[in-house]
Parts: structure tokens; C-alpha cells; sequence
């Protein structure tokens, strides 16, 4: 069976977190979803899992770190340079915000950054399908 | 195009990083390895963690790195075939220099099971079995992954 991901994010605002997910493309599933937490798929095999402060802390007793500091950034492949501008303006009309990092345009590669309500980080990208596949070796990228 | 995610997590070594990720599982892709980041596939086609060096990744971002042994703002969760799958990739974690169960044991009986281990860095994966059968249709779960 292909192995799945579930990322658990911890959100402040379960109603608003699932709307901004659902307009960047997400669909819920009401099977693994409560008042506690809402299971976002973004395929069968990947799910994002945005669950309450209360819920989380059911998990670990760690602390959630300021949203100004970041221990990870989620990348999307999606497949045209227009998709990523589609996810990153229908996160911003839904409680996002948009290229919080610097856009990245490489010519076979265009990426930028959206932060989720909780400034969570999400990296919508597109790649030239030759280089993704191995078909092409990766161009050399200059240091910005 | 199928869906794949890349979950890229900063890392104070990239070659211990690498070893480890490698001992858990997951398989190396050169294409996407340099000596500032590799690509780690966890699922071919789907599932992949690129690990970056501090440098690198502030080449993408100007937020700061939380420390991850202290604090989360992430669970990272896999999928595996049994409880006997589980409870060996936390074993092989275990072996390859993380920790065991950051997080609590996750025991429902016969129909799920999960646990957890943290990277080198303290970035916390769990590891979770579901029985597929078990899955009830249509109706709203009490118990979210």
C-alpha cells in the first residue's frame, strides 16, 4: 500500500484554518473530521490534519513556536507557473499571505511562499517537467 | 501529474541527517542533492523531505529556526502496513541516533497504533498503522489522526 502523510498543524481558528485550506485546493473529509480537528486532503495519500491548540496539546506537550520562526515549509508541486499564482491569491483572499519569501523564478522552476492563517509556511511550485523527472539534469541556480 | 509534497526541514548536519533519513527508510535522490541540501524520498512520486542546511535555508526564508527538541510546530506523520512496522521504524530510528516516543503511544486496540520518534534535530515524526477496515464509511470520526 503507498505510504501516506498526514501533517498535523496546530490552528487557532478550526472554521477559518478549514476555509483557507478548502480555497487553496484542499477537500475536507467529514470522516476524520470534528470540532477538534479537520482532515484536509490534498490527494489519497497526502493529508494535511489542522487541529485546535486543545487537541494538539493532546499530542505533545511542547510548545508551539511564534509564527515569526519556522521549523518547516511545506512544497506543493503543481503544474503550471499559473496554478502557483492561482493557490497563492486564493490563500490571500482566504486569511493568508502572500510571498512572505522571496519569489523564486528560474526559469525551469517558479516558486512562491503563502503563510496559512497561523503563518504556517506553504511553497506552491511548479517545475519543468523534464528536470522534475530526472530527464534533465538541474540547472545551476545562482545565490540570490 | 501525480500530487507530491516536499516537506523541506532545516538541519544542523546534512550528512547526519542524510545517514539517518536513510536508516529510517527513506531512499536518497542525487538529482536533488547538493552539499547544501538532499532530497529524501519517503514514497517515490508522493512523499519526499528535502533537508537543508541552515544556510540554505535562509536563502529562502527570513524567519528564525525554532528549536525543535523544545518546541513544535508540526507532526509529521507517516503511514505503515502493521504494528510490527511501527514499532521497527522506531527501532531503526532508535539505532540510527533519534529518539524514541516523543509523543504518547497512540494504542486503540486492533484497529490503530502509533508512535513517534524525533530526528537528529528534534523534528518529530510519527509513525502510525490503521486498520483499512476499520475506517468507518461515511461517518464523523471522534478520534483525528
Amino acid at each position: 500500500m503507498p505510504k501516506m502523510i498526514f501533517v498535523n498543524l496546530p490552528v487557532a481558528d478550526l472554521a477559518r484554518s478549514r476555509a483557507f485550506y478548502e480555497a487553496i485546493g484542499f477537500t475536507n473529509e467529514p470522516r476524520f473530521s470534528d470540532h477538534t480537528g479537520a482532515a484536509m486532503m490534498w490527494s489519497d495519500t497526502i493529508v494535511v490534519m489542522i487541529l485546535t491548540h486543545d487537541k494538539w496539546k493532546g499530542f505533545t506537550d511542547r510548545p508551539i513556536p511564534p509564527a515569526t520562526s519556522s521549523e518547516v515549509s511545506l512544497a506543493l508541486a503543481l503544474d503550471s507557473r499559473e496554478a502557483v499564482d492561482a493557490m497563492i491569491e486564493a490563500g490571500a483572499a482566504h486569511g493568508g499571505t502572500a510571498d512572505v519569501n522571496p519569489v523564486q523564478d528560474y526559469g525551469f522552476m517558479y516558486g512562491r511562499d503563502l503563510l496559512d492563517p497561523d503563518g504556517h509556511v506553504w511553497a506552491p511550485f511548479w517545475m519543468e517537467p523534464a528536470v522534475a523527472n530526472g530527464e534533465q539534469p538541474m540547472p545551476a541556480v545562482a545565490a540570490e | 501529474m501525480p500530487q507530491m509534497i516536499f516537506v523541506n526541514l532545516p538541519v544542523t548536519d546534512l550528512d547526519k541527517s542524510k545517514a539517518f533519513y536513510e536508516a529510517v527508510g527513506a531512499a536518497n535522490n542525487p538529482a536533488f542533492t547538493d552539499d547544501t541540501a538532499a532530497c529524501m524520498v519517503v514514497e517515490e512520486g508522493s512523499i519526499h523531505v528535502m533537508l537543508l542546511t541552515h544556510e540554505k535555508w535562509a536563502t529562502f526564508t527570513s524567519k528564525k529556526i525554532p528549536d525543535a527538541h523544545t518546541t513544535a510546530q508540526v507532526l509529521l506523520c507517516v503511514s505503515a502496513d502493521s504494528r510490527d512496522a511501527v514499532d521497527g521504524q522506531v527501532d531503526k530510528a532508535v539505532k540510527a541516533g533519534g529518539k524514541a516516543d516523543p509523543t504518547p503511544t497512540q494504542d486503540f486496540g486492533g484497529f490503530m497504533y502509533g508512535r513517534s520518534f524525533e530526528d537528529p534535530d528534534g523534528h518529530i515524526w510519527e509513525v502510525m498503522w490503521m486498520d483499512p477496515t476499520a475506517i468507518p464509511a461515511g461517518e464523523p470520526a471522534e478520534t483525528a489522526a
